[in-house]
């Protein structure tokens, strides 16, 4: 490949950098994941990081994630259950597990529940094959996005979870990614396939063992067929120095629904750009929080894309920003010309704690088709005085009913959480960082 | 529930269609007669969608030839809103939203409409209040359903209730239900399915049109009917539906070609 | 179905006739003496004289806007004529002197001039082409000391108020027809509510343009001092002539410290034949001041007439606490062509304003709806919620929304939605499917769309509302 013709990009040599130890790579035993991987190699040749300067990264400054050497990571230091098992959910008997982006077996549960198939890695298998053929790296943009384009040269070990028609799957399924090692970049990949009338609920967890500096460059691909049901919980805990950058791609099949919430807490920085394609009579809601301080971002970078009929949005983001930190939210939704009667209602709600704090929000409504509904709100404030001043009068303390109005605001999203232990841990979470925050 | 004493509702001959002058519908017949439900099934683009909706009138599409007695009625001569006077009732797959007119105030003037067609007394709001209660309890939906707008902000589940709960106020003799089981959880397909089952009689007929077995689980019928291009390909009873489950609508085309084949074969032998 | 729809839009407007009455014409054209002789006429004080001279100066400086959403041949303001008045007595001592033919004029419209035919609870002052002709119930009002009068008569009887809150809310420079208006105003009315008095009626503006070739410039100011509050309502009609009639009014209201006023607009004037020849230029600069604390300015609009309407009625929350609330259903067919929305400035700390815009659109008519929110750097807590809804009959109408957020005070709420649907086939399939017949079905559709709006007008006059729109909109759905 011509990699002399890239030259405009700066900084010189970060993606050759990351790519010199990209060759190291074990094989892997699945074939379409060794192809995904030599193409996302040289089409990164054509590719080069975003500045300010780009507009959907106008907010949002990586130049200090670029000035870092990552390391890949090292062989996995073996854990016991005992030391990550405070991150388990009592509700979830599927269970993966990666520790640093490597698959742990040992600390994984893989039932044999009927309908669901999730591959057992290392493994190879005809079935996979057509999955891997037919979904990986399909719903993902690898065109222009250069960390989507990175996570699949770096293509090892993919959560690969197949739902079978018309099954529904009543306990949700664990993704469980831990960060363990220190200034290491690591690649968690995840696909989910829901075939036509089956519905399942898929939590997709980012924890760290300690609160030094890595990068995580994560991409998750979700394909509904027609009438599936998903429910996609996310929830980004990782450590106050971490790097975290993800993209998220959905296809939502016709008459078929995706719910989703997301939650931020961790990382110094964080992006995370959620797209969702909506074929005829699709319905989404797609929730998020983002609850930060210090000087913490998280970007938000959500695209809704009605390219059919009857398709029906909900959007609600919410930032609570304390501290100097920043948070951004940057919410499209497309309607197409073809996507008559439309729907689709997006609100965004933020909380500054802080002086300091900031927000930058951009709801952005882009529509070709001339009947449709489309509604978006958004708000910027602090506390009500009045509300604190309610609750003082109640004897509350000015921190205990700031806290509480604080909780309250961010509670209105961790509620829709249908897995109740994982709930509890967030609204503890919350609770405790709300008190850090002021 | 077939049975002797049953009388023709709706008799369909050689039915084309055409929606921007592109043929939808290539002769399609079908009879159904009273106490027995039908479902058409078929994948996307066949036309099984197309077919409830030139039943009802819609005014897209254009009726090229054929015939559709309904009652000994000629359907075809019929404005939409005089077939729903019949008693021809369409649940659509996307009821359309009403924004500012209350959901109590647009069923009361169709139930109203239908009993001064039928001769019967009209209710006034309160006596339509405690008769339409009734029916929603049936259907496991919240009386506040009947103060918001008609369907608008109301989810997938909810709109396919509202219709079949305007069915069961309606009291049709001939139900078509296009894609009611689409986008639904196997919670709300049951209701729904419940529903309709209730509405069932030895009077009535109902037309099921669905791309999925699914709902056939809940609503058994008496015949399934495969449409492909246009044309009703092969018709059988509810185990037909149970095949195509499992082998999928290409093996009835398949199937459907080698018999054209065979008896194109014949035909020259 | 197209025809039926058609059909329900196309009933002929009703108010199209001429009244044969002697009339008082100026020669056409405008210059320096023009105002001069308007004044002369009026008897007006020299400090009036004034303020029209300063007006006209501006306003030969100014260029006629050109960025409003609407297109029509450039205005002669030299062929219109700036004064027009029905020959009568200069004063009328009670109703029975009224110009007979000019009572049956007023009864034909459905206003009632006689007192004892009045609509109970609603005073009426009544404007034939420039000047007022008739106010009833004044003397009721003057018992609980409101003033409701026409403005040359208020600035007869005082001119001190007049003088105090004239041009203090739209400044005599603030745009082109509001230059011109301030120029060569002829009349309007003028109400005052004093401190601590709530109005006990609707009062009410009745305005006509009746002569051919005129331009009418009427001037309102409204005043409700402290605690007072008021709920003021006009209408409009023309008749049909195939030239375009110029109406370039100015509306100024002000409230103080907890006052209320709502002002609602029914307006019908001519809108052109179906070609669109003919029709009045409905050029019109309202503003609001909610001056002191807890105030509120609401507007409320139907807007259904007109060849053009160009029109923003706005509120400009000064007061802290202060609500600015506008209200708009806007209705266009065959050509008409409406630029309308609201402007709300938010200067005050925790104020709040709302705006709610219908726009329907049919024939070949177009529709826009154009809003400004403005959150001033010192105006803490203040919420805007928007929402604009367009509905479209038939296919070649058009709708166009263009809501412009300025927000300097991050501690703003400001929420905004907008809807664009249709009547069309699908729509009125459904409603067939359930027995509804096209008519019904498009009159339970706009009046659904339109029901936040109607539930703000006057009882009496929600109920003309809905009539008006039934008549305007009769047969337009294809």
């Amino acid at each position: 490949m011509s990699r002399v013709t890239s030259i405009r990009r700066p900084p010189a040599g970060y993606i050759e950098t990351l790519l010199a130890e990209q060759p190291k790579l074990p094989t892997s035993p699945l074939m379409g994941v060794n192809q995904l991987r030599s193409k996302a190699v040289d089409h990164l040749a054509t590719l080069t990081l975003p500045t300010k300067r780009d507009e959907a990264w106008r907010f949002t400054d990586i130049s200090a994630l670029t000035k870092l050497l990552f390391q890949p990571v090292s062989p996995v230091i073996s854990l016991e259950n005992i030391d990550v098992e405070h991150f388990y959910l009592e509700e979830a008997t599927t269970r993966l597990v990666f520790v640093d982006g490597v698959y742990a077996s040992e600390l994984s549960i893989i039932t044999e529940e009927s309908g669901v198939t999730v591959v057992k890695l290392p493994s190879a298998d005809a079935t996979h094959a057509e999955l891997i053929e037919s979904h990986l790296g399909r719903h993902v943009d690898l065109e222009d996005n250069v960390f989507a384009t990175l996570n699949t040269a770096f293509l090892h070990d993919p959560a690969l979870i197949t739902v079978s028609r018309n099954t529904a799957v009543i306990d949700p399924i664990h993704v469980l990614f831990i960060a363990t090692q220190t200034g290491v970049a690591s690649y968690p990949r995840c696909l989910v396939a829901a075939e036509s009338g089956s519905s399942v609920t898929l939590i997709e967890d980012y924890v760290a063992l300690h609160d030094e500096t890595y990068l995580i460059n994560s991409v998750t691909e979700i394909a509904l067929a027609d009438n599936a049901r998903v429910n996609h919980i996310r929830v980004q805990r990782d450590s106050g120095e971490a790097f975290h950058i993800a993209n998220c791609s959905v296809s939502v099949g016709r008459s078929s629904n995706y719910q989703s919430v997301s939650v931020a807490l961790g990382a110094k920085t964080s992006r995370y750009n959620l797209n969702v394609l909506m074929d005829e009579g699709a319905e989404c809601a797609v929730d998020g929080l983002a609850l930060i301080a210090d000087s913490q971002l998280a970007d938000t970078h959500t695209c809704i894309d009605h390219s059919q009929p009857h398709g029906v949005s909900r959007q609600l983001h919410k930032c609570i920003v304390g501290g100097k930190a920043h948070a951004v939210f940057n919410g499209n939704i497309r309607v197409r010309q073809d996507a008559q009667s439309t729907n689709s209602k997006q609100s965004n709600g933020n909380l500054l704690l802080t002086e300091k704090a900031h927000v930058d929000t951009k709801p952005q409504l882009e529509i070709f088709a001339d009947d449709v509904k489309c509604a978006h709100g958004s708000t910027i404030g602090q506390l009500d005085n009045e509300e604190v001043f309610y609750l003082k009068s109640r004897g509350l303390s000015d921190s205990v009913a700031r806290n509480l109005l604080t909780y309250a605001f961010g509670a209105e999203i961790i509620d829709r959480i249908p897995i109740p232990s994982l709930k509890r841990k967030l609204e503890q979470a919350v609770l405790e960082q709300t008190s850090l925050l002021l | 529930m077939i049975n002797k004493e049953s009388k023709t509702i709706l008799e369909v001959h050689g039915l084309h269609a055409t929606v921007n002058g592109v043929e939808i519908l290539k002769g399609l017949d079908l009879t159904v007669k009273s106490g027995e439900v039908h479902a058409i099934m078929g994948p996307n683009g066949s036309g099984k969608s197309t077919f409830a909706k030139v039943l009802a009138g819609h005014t897209a599409y254009e009726v090229t030839a054929g015939t559709a007695m309904f009652e000994g009625q000629n359907l075809f001569e019929l404005a939409p809103e005089e077939r729903a006077r019949a008693g021809v009732f369409l649940a659509f797959q996307y009821p359309i939203e009403i924004p500012g007119v209350a959901n109590s105030q647009f069923l009361r003037l169709t139930y109203n409409t239908m009993q001064a067609q039928r001769g019967n007394e009209e209710l006034d709001p309160l006596e339509f209040d405690d008769y339409v209660r009734d029916k929603m309890k049936r259907l496991e939906m919240s009386p506040n359903f009947l103060d918001r707008s008609v369907n608008e902000g109301f989810s997938g589940g909810e709109k396919k209730r509202n219709e079949i709960l305007q069915m069961a106020l309606l009291e049709p003799r001939l139900g078509v239900l296009d894609e009611t089981d689409s986008g639904l959880d196997i919670d709300a397909l049951s209701v729904v399915a419940h529903g309709v089952n209730e509405l069932a009689n030895k009077d009535n007929a109902i037309v099921l049109v669905t791309h999925y077995q699914r709902l056939l689980n809940y609503i058994v019928p008496d015949f399934v009917h495969v449409v492909d291009n246009g044309r009703i390909i092969k018709t059988g009873g509810k185990e037909l539906a149970l095949e195509l489950e499992t082998r999928g609508y290409d093996w009835v085309g398949v199937e459907h070609q080698a018999a054209n084949l065979a008896t194109v074969t014949a035909g020259a032998a | 179905m197209s025809e039926v729809l058609q059909d329900l839009v196309n009933r002929p407007y009703k108010h199209g006739f001429v009244t044969d009455i002697e009339s008082d014409v100026a020669e056409k054209g405008l210059s320096e003496d023009t105002i001069r002789m308007i004044s002369a006429k009026k008897d007006e004080p020299e400090w009036l004289l004034e303020f029209r001279l300063t007006s006209y100066r501006a306003w030969i400086k100014m260029e006629e806007p050109t960025w409003a959403n609407v297109h029509y041949p450039k205005i002669d303001l030299q062929a219109i004529s700036y004064y027009a008045a029905p020959k009568q007595k200069p004063k009328l001592e009670s109703m029975d002197e009224v110009d007979p033919e000019l009572l049956r004029t007023f009864e034909k419209l459905g206003v009632p001039l006689h007192e004892r035919m009045a609509l109970a609870g609603v005073a009426v002052d009544v404007i034939f082409d420039s000047v007022s002709v008739a106010t009833t119930y004044k003397d009721k009002l003057a018992a609980v000391g409101i003033i409701f009068c026409s403005m040359s008569e208020a600035v007869k009887e005082h001119p001190e108020l007049v003088q105090k809150y004239l041009g203090t809310v739209i400044p005599t420079n603030d745009n082109f027809f509001a230059a011109l208006n301030s120029a060569v105003f002829t009349d309007g009315s003028f109400c005052f509510i004093p401190k601590g008095v709530k109005c006990p009626m609707e009062l009410s503006t009745y305005f006509r343009i009746n002569t051919e070739e005129t331009g009418q410039f009427e001037r309102t100011l409204i005043i409700a001092e402290d605690e007072a509050t008021v709920s003021y309502l006009e209408g409009c009609t023309a008749p049909a002539f195939s030239s375009n009639q110029l109406h370039a009014a100015v509306v100024e209201l002000v409230a103080l410290d907890n006052a209320d006023i709502k002002y609602s607009t029914v307006q019908n004037w001519y809108a052109g034949d179906k070609n669109g020849v003919g029709g009045v230029y409905n050029f019109v600069t309202k503003r609001g001041l909610a001056k002191g604390v807890n105030s509120r300015v609401s507007w409320t609009q139907v807007e259904t007439g007109s060849a053009i309407t160009w029109k923003y009625p706005s509120v400009v929350l000064l007061g802290d606490n202060s609500v600015g609330e506008f209200y708009s259903v806007a209705v266009t067919n065959h050509h008409q062509q409406a630029d309308t929305g609201t402007k709300m400035i938010h200067l005050g700390k925790n104020t709040r304003s709302t705006i709610v815009s219908k726009g329907i659109s049919a024939g070949r008519s177009s529709n826009s709806y154009r809003g400004l929110v403005r959150v001033g750097p010192k105006a803490d807590n203040a919420r805007n919620f928007s929402q604009c809804d367009s509905m479209l009959i038939g296919d070649k109408s058009g709708a166009n929304t263009f809501p412009y957020i300025n927000v300097r005070n991050n501690s703003a709420q400001v929420e905004h939605e907008a809807s664009t649907s249709k009547i069309g086939e699908d729509q009125l399939f459904y409603f067939a499917q359930r027995g509804i017949d096209a008519e019904a079905a498009v009159s339970m559709i706009i009046n659904g769309f339109c029901k936040e709006v109607f539930q703000q007008l006057p009882m009496e006059f929600a109920a003309e509302a809905t009539q008006l729109l039934g008549l305007k909109l009769e047969g337009s759905v294809g």
